[in-house]
């Protein structure tokens, strides 16, 4: 029952019950990794399913995904060690001349939502800085974001940057008018044009 | 005919001698012509030059600006801090709205910048060479958008919740300077005021989170600016006619109609479009500006360009174009293989 409540208090993006629900789970000795997968992570999913069905928009997403963010913040003194980095690690921002980051926000509560270690480097993030941590952080899927046309040939440096560093990281890349034939033809792994799509393929491609 | 005649017949629903040929060419013909692509964007006398060389290779049927317009000055003019680099569309780097207070303030800006009397005199400029054989359209944008670009589009949009009464006072101050600045470009010279819905198209918005907000401000700006003369005509991505939006557009004095792709991938099909509006306005078709013609060859431009075409063919108030921005690193082999086929298109 509990378990339910945590999950509608996300889907209704209901901040106070949120809280109330994790932590009364938690005083009733619920395991912490249910509380976190079969609760918050499992309603960010049925968010994702609304989002991309059309039953929710922008704004309900960002309230869910605040809402959830909410119920993570009781969990985390919680999770035992590396919990949350269990699933992998994603390097994700905006790239360099491009400074909107609405589609990048929203993936990024997603996939944070998944439960994955993300690592925002925000906007306007040039080629040699994605490289540079996505090496500190050993990444496992780099995420870039472009809203602009002009902005769009930076992906194609960034994935050349990261075969001649010799990584190892899968980059996929979304964004307005970014198209899979476009990630294809620069050689990105994939290509997802909503938020909830680019989880499911986060989780593709670190699938062991 | 020529380009004026020809898509003032197609607005009018009336027959033309062949497709209006109207692509958003700003970027590229910026890229293409420009001394430097933020000199054709915003300095008056290289707009001229750009546009002008534009038509003589192209023979566009309207002569496109406003980029410059709603992604730099009117920010700028509304206390955001721009950055214009020389190669790309202006940056918002700091928002500038925090609070109701700054609502406040910048509802008393005097929005008729130095870079606004530049870009203006850009089109009085046009509009006195063009010798009103070709139309201006200028981009613009909706209360709603401005906001966005003021406030953020993340933090509007949790607004939309968290704080509504931000979300309207922002638009209501925004709505008489929005029309200021369209009166002027009007005055300047501008024909067709391009109306963008960047921000609450139903790609991002609920319809109902539409109505709510956007819908009454949007109207009260498109009924004024059409009301001054000028030919107001919406853009919009996303399913319009499922969600319902195009029967709200038609409430608006509005001339024509561009619906944007539903996803990048997945274009709207005009003929759903055609039967909701019927003879009523006029419809702008349009190609993906991200798809061949952005990474395809020639010959995949022109194949997607007549299938446009043929399904369109006869309709009446068609214009071709695309859908929304054009890149301005479109291969200019492209834009040609489009234009050509436009242009050689049999349409009767």
């Amino acid at each position: 029952m509990i378990m339910t409540d945590i999950l509608n208090s996300v889907i209704e993006f209901n901040k106070t019950a949120v809280v109330d629900h994790v932590t009364a789970a938690i005083k009733k000795g619920i395991p912490i990794d249910d509380i976190l997968n079969k609760g918050l992570i499992a309603a960010m999913d049925v968010v994702g399913e609304k989002f991309t069905s059309g039953e929710i928009f922008v704004p309900e997403m960002l309230q869910a995904a605040k809402t959830m963010q909410l119920g993570l913040e009781v969990l985390k003194p919680h999770l035992a060690g590396d919990a949350l980095m269990e699933k992998g690690t994603v390097i994700i921002g905006t790239v360099k001349g491009d400074l909107h980051d609405i589609g990048k926000n929203l993936v990024t509560m997603m996939v944070e939502g998944a439960g994955f270690n993300v690592i925002d480097l925000g906007v306007d993030v040039d080629v040699e800085k994605f490289v540079s941590e996505a090496q500190v952080h050993n990444a496992d899927v780099v995420c870039l974001s472009a809203l602009l046309t002009t902005t769009m040939p930076i992906m194609a440096k960034t994935v050349e940057a990261f075969k001649e560093a010799g990584l190892k990281a899968k980059i996929i890349i979304g964004g307005a008018p970014v198209t899979q034939a476009y990630a294809q033809q620069i050689g990105a792994d994939g290509f997802s044009d909503n938020a909830p799509g680019a989880v499911e393929l986060i989780r593709k491609l670190t699938a062991t | 005919m020529n380009a004026k005649e020809r898509m003032e017949a197609a607005i009018n629903l009336m027959p033309v001698d062949k497709v209006p040929n109207a692509p958003f060419t700003e970027a590229p013909v910026c890229n293409y012509y420009g001394s430097t692509f933020k000199a054709a964007l915003l300095e008056g006398p290289e707009m001229l030059k750009a546009h002008m060389k534009s038509l003589e290779e192209f023979q566009f049927d309207w002569v496109m600006l406003g980029m410059g317009l709603i992604g730099g000055i009117i920010p700028e003019a509304l206390d955001c801090q721009v950055k214009y680099p020389e190669d790309v569309f202006p940056i918002i780097e700091k928002t500038s709205i925090f609070s109701m207070a700054d609502v406040e303030r910048i509802a008393k800006n005097n929005v008729f910048t130095k870079r606004m009397d530049n870009f203006l005199e850009g089109v009085t400029l046009l509009k006195k060479e063009l010798k009103g054989e070709v139309p201006i359209a200028c981009e613009y944008i909706s209360p709603f958008t401005i906001a966005t670009r003021l406030r953020g589009t993340n933090e509007i949009m949790m607004d939309m919740y968290d704080d509504p009464k931000l979300v309207h006072a922002l638009q209501e101050a925004i709505v008489p300077l929005d029309i200021a600045l369209g009166k002027a470009l009007i005055d300047a010279g501008v024909d067709y005021i391009f109306y963008g819905a960047d921000m609450e198209c139903p790609v991002l918005l609920s319809p109902k989170h539409y109505k709510e907000f956007v819908h009454e401000p949007t109207k009260k700006v498109c009924n004024e600016l059409s009301s001054l003369g000028a030919k107001v005509l919406p853009h919009m991505c996303g399913d319009i006619v499922k969600t319902g939006i195009v029967d709200l557009l038609l409430e608006m004095d509005i001339h024509g109609i561009m619906p944007g792709n539903i996803t990048q991938e997945k274009v709207l099909d005009i003929r759903d479009l055609k039967e909701k509006v019927k003879d009523r306005i006029c419809i702008f078709d349009n190609i993906n500006p991200n798809g061949p013609l952005l990474i395809g060859n020639p010959e995949e431009v022109a194949k997607e360009t007549l299938a446009h075409l043929n399904r369109a063919k006869e309709m009446t108030g068609y214009i071709f174009s695309t859908s929304g921005t054009s890149s301005p690193f479109t291969p200019k082999e492209n834009y040609l293989a489009m234009d050509r086929e436009v242009i050689n298109f049999q349409w009767n």
